[in-house]
């Protein structure tokens, strides 16, 4: 562990030493990349050993002599360790040349304190082996990345944006910390071990409490809706550590509280099957509804965490009617698809950022064209979007097959268990093809076509430091699916290393798999090269000309006239109405002198429309009756202290 | 060995097939028709020509035909034939055959974004759009087939010595699958009553509207794509409507390709005499192969539990 440790003390120093570095803004981008960099790469060796190795370190410390905090690498805390520390590290090097404000030394010195200390405590929290540590490095994460998220407070949808999301974080903490006290009230200590000798009721209580408040951090619907607008208010790089690895340590949570709680019931794999489903299918649809680029990530990586709990959610009701295989495919497949978002969702921010930073522009409809004048990030963007539409020969298909497989294994089992793990599988093809829509969207709108705008004419990419993290992570996502072996034997793994299942041979079928993917994928490979060798034949010695796009005899097209993203999306928008409502601004068009009107339409967020009526007013009702506590005359809040002093004392 | 011969024959005759549909439209017609090879006539006449891009596209918009033909070589390459295994076959082979059909599907709609054109735009949202139904009505089957046998291979489920079969145990809601297969391959075919192959308006098309720009060796290259394509849906219905086994293997695959040729017939006779939906009608038209697809899976488990 001491190296973990030491790899957190080199981030940490990485992110103090610009705040010392004065004016200096190539000192402070140079220092704070480097630091955070050099620290992240230190904990990915120390992580991907410990995955492999399968050993278990602890270590434990005296904190303010009294509270004790624990932590403990095993192998499924190491799988998310890698996650973590890789996209930090590429974050990181990608910072130096996104970060370019000259002007603002100051901020941009913060930032990196801040970005270190979110990494810091994101690979604490996945570590902590007791309330106390948890909780703690659970506050850190949540507050440095709140801070973060101000970054451009100057925006006032930024400043609203990080309210909503402090406030989400703490009454989330609030309920997680309140599942923390049911443990404390039962076993009197802030260790991890008691929660297993809870009895089965308040297990299930601990359960759903800790759920809701580590589900808001994982952005599992309803609770999603602070994420598509704190995520992209971020700067890039830190949208891709939150959506690509900040969310997954709510997952991590819950996964690993369900194994300190050692269930035997099914309860808590349906619950994270339906919550996966949820957000699953309505993630992609308003991810399909957004008009701005980031935003639409965000919502993208709801539907990720959707299928990553679906997984999950497979594997503990596999393990709970004791079908290993089930087991063992559903978390692999989870897992993996933790390590598989990562890549290629911190690979579409950083894409993202390039166009935000190139052209000062998020929305979708305003680009076109990019992949003309940006041909690094284009190209890498493409190989994300197909990747995220889990298409092989890409690293998401892998994971995704793994949860199908781990579904199928479920049709067999009982009736209520056929019922769930057919709207499984259903809800997996239907993300999948709207995952396909979205980000075909999104090329063909944003990438592909011609400029919509003079600034996106004008784009053009550069800063070897924001092109590099975005190759290497293209290269992984191909990687991960052509080899998925390694991979797979990793997840699978750290799967057994964590305890989560107990017989580590049960693979059933799929022994062979990842070799059939890479079989398969090879061949695939090789028939393109073929069939590209072909084509280059078959024009060989023609005529082959450039001329204007076919537009059914019209001569006068314009950039205006192409297809938009809004109405790319609208037939399946339309077929999701219930529950994506479309807000539509149209003045009609009226009278032989029609005034100049305009088009704007917007798919509102089900979960942010009713959490007013149905949340915010009970509550608010609520503490407009208790307002009388707080009268504001200062002698009587001396009597309630005296009070609570009293009271205390007799019941202590 | 036998496969792969198989999978040659297969690739060879598939331009033939779209043949038939023609000259079953023709007789309703009351009309000659074009020759049954027009199909070949029509390939070797692209791959003659040159090309003319235009000046909006990318690498991708050349992409876009290899990788949809590529896909779809992908899928004959699992496909089981006249109850012969594939070449290719593991358990899970029919989830990555759709997603490879999928990323042809990825790759068709970016080479048609890449024109900016607004037809061919709303195509693709089309494109983009019926297959999420058609894939929902697709895993459903998968999940009837894996009910019935519990396998989820196509040569599992097709070849070898227990294939799936309209008189064995499960016959009746086997019929619902081959219905809902049928709607399907319409879809995923662009045939009527989904889209219109023969139509001539760009606001009305889906498939042909997406390859307005592509031509010479570029439109074989899809062409081709598109005739394998649909020889895969129509060679899954097959063995599932007729799972004849003769003693001589040249004798099943001949009642193979018998069945193959009457499936392009029945789609002939649904070109001439249904019109094609209104758009919106489309969805509803898909999903009633899922509701299909949907009872057969409930009413199996009485069959298998």
């Amino acid at each position: 562990m001491s190296q973990f440790f030491a790899a957190l003390g080199i981030i940490l120093v990485g992110g103090v030493f610009p705040l010392l570095a004065g004016r200096q803004m190539k000192v402070i981008k140079a220092t704070g990349a480097i630091g955070i960099a050099a620290g992240c790469l230190l904990g990915v060796i120390h992580a991907i050993n410990a995955v492999w190795g399968g050993g278990v370190h602890t270590a434990s410390y005296r904190y303010l002599h009294i509270f004790e905090l624990s932590f403990r690498l095993d192998g499924f805390a190491a799988f998310f360790l890698v996650a973590i520390f890789s996209i930090c590290l590429l974050a990181a090097l990608y910072s130096y040349h996104y970060m370019d404000d000259e002007d603002r030394p100051r901020r941009t010195a913060s930032h990196y304190l801040l970005f270190a200390l979110l990494t810091i405590s994101m690979a604490l929290v996945v570590t902590a082996n007791n309330m106390l540590a948890f909780a703690f490095a659970w506050e850190i994460m949540s507050l440095s990345s709140f801070f973060l998220v101000l970054y451009n407070h100057e925006e006032e949808a930024n400043r609203r944006a990080g309210l909503l999301y402090l406030v989400f974080s703490q009454v989330g903490a609030m309920f997680l910390f309140t599942a923390f006290g049911v443990v404390f009230a039962h076993t009197g200590s802030f260790s991890f071990e008691g929660f297993a000798t809870l009895p089965d009721n308040t297990k299930l209580l601990v359960f759903c409490l800790a759920f809701v408040g580590l589900g808001s951090k994982a952005g599992v619907f309803p609770l999603h809706f602070w994420l598509p607008h704190a995520h992209p208010a971020a700067p890039s790089h830190i949208s891709a550590v939150m959506s690509g690895v900040m969310i997954k340590v709510g997952v991590y949570g819950i996964v690993r509280l369900y194994l300190l709680l050692d269930f035997s019931s099914l309860v808590p794999g349906y619950i994270l099957l339906i919550a996966g489903i949820l957000s699953g299918v309505i993630g992609v649809v308003y991810a399909l509804g957004q008009h701005d680029l980031k935003r639409l990530l965000a919502y993208s990586s709801v539907e990720n965490v959707g299928i990553i709990l679906m997984g999950f959610g497979l594997g503990m009701i596999g393990a709970a009617t004791g079908h290993s295989t089930m087991a063992m495919l559903g978390f692999t497949g989870g897992l993996l698809h933790v390590l598989n978002h990562a890549l290629f969702k911190s690979l579409l921010f950083m894409g993202a950022g390039m166009v935000l930073h190139k052209t000062h522009c998020r929305r979708l409809d305003q680009l076109g064209g990019l992949l003309k004048t940006m041909k690094v990030t284009g190209t890498t963007f493409v190989i994300g979007a197909v990747a995220i539409a889990g298409l092989p020969p890409f690293n998401g298909f892998v994971s995704e097959l793994l949860v199908y497989l781990g579904a199928f294994q479920g049709l067999t089992q009982s009736r209520d268990l056929l019922l769930l793990s057919l709207l499984a599988i259903v809800s997996l093809a239907v993300i999948g093809g709207l995952a396909l829509a979205c980000f075909t969207r999104v090329l063909g709108v944003a990438f592909q076509g011609e400029p919509r705008t003079e600034a996106a004419a004008k784009a053009s990419e550069s800063g070897t430091t924001m092109l590099l993290p975005m190759i290497v992570l293209a290269g992984f996502c191909l990687v991960i699916g052509v080899t998925p072996d390694l991979f797979i034997r990793m997840a699978r793994g750290a799967v057994i290393s964590g305890g989560l299942v107990e017989a580590p041979l049960a693979w059933g079928h799929s022994w062979n798999l990842a070799n059939q993917i890479t079989r398969g994928a090879a061949i695939f490979i090789g028939l393109i090269a073929v069939l590209w060798l072909l084509r280059t034949l078959l024009y060989r010695g023609k005529t082959v000309t450039r001329a204007g796009t076919w537009g059914c005899g019209f001569t006068q097209p314009s950039p205006k006239m192409q297809y938009t993203g809004s109405s790319y999306a609208d037939d399946i928008l339309a077929f999701f109405k219930n529950i994506a409502p479309k807000r539509v601004d149209h003045p009609p068009i009226e009278g032989r002198f029609p005034a100049p009107t305009h088009y704007r339409s917007e798919v509102d967020d089900l979960a942010e429309q009713k959490i007013e009526p149905m949340v915010l007013r009970p509550v608010h009702w609520i503490f407009e009756k208790l307002r009388w506590i707080q009268h504001g005359d200062i002698h009587l809040y001396i009597g309630y202290i005296l009070l609570t002093i009293v009271v205390l004392l007799f019941f202590i | 060995m036998k496969a792969y011969l198989y999978l040659a024959i297969a690739m060879i005759l598939a331009p033939l097939f779209p043949g038939f549909i023609l000259k079953t439209k023709a007789f309703f017609g009351g009309r000659k028709g074009p020759p049954l090879l027009i199909k070949y006539y029509t390939l070797i006449k692209l791959l003659k020509k040159g090309s003319v891009y235009s000046q909006s596209t990318t690498l991708l918009f050349k992409l876009g035909p290899v990788v949809s033909l590529a896909t779809a070589i992908m899928a004959l390459l699992f496909l089981p034939m006249a109850g012969q295994p594939a070449i290719l076959s593991f358990h899970g082979d029919i989830i990555l055959v759709l997603y490879l059909l999928g990323l042809g599907r990825f790759f068709t709609i970016t080479a048609a974004m890449d024109t900016a054109s607004p037809f061919e735009g709303m195509g693709a949202a089309r494109e983009a759009y019926f297959p999420i139904l058609c894939e929902a009505a697709l895993f459903m089957v998968l999940i009837l087939l894996y009910l019935l046998n519990g396998k989820l291979s196509l040569t599992a489920h097709f070849a070898g010595t227990t294939p799936m079969a309209l008189w064995e145990t499960a016959g009746a809601p086997l019929l619902f699958a081959i219905f809902a297969l049928f709607i399907v391959m319409l879809t995923e075919g662009s045939r009527v009553p989904v889209d219109d192959p023969a139509t001539h308006l760009e606001l009305t098309m889906i498939h042909e509207v997406m390859i307005l720009d592509h031509s010479g060796p570029d439109l074989a290259l899809i062409e081709l794509g598109s005739f394998f394509k649909l020889l895969f849906y129509a060679a899954l219905i097959a063995p599932l409507a007729c799972p004849v086994s003769l003693a001589h293997p040249a004798a099943t695959a001949g009642v193979f390709l018998g069945v193959l040729a009457l499936i392009y017939v029945v789609i002939g006779v649904i070109e001439s005499v249904m019109a094609r939906l209104r758009m919106d009608r489309v969805p509803m038209f898909i999903l009633t192969s899922f509701a299909l697809a949907f009872f057969a899976a409930i009413i199996s488990l009485e069959f298998v539990v």
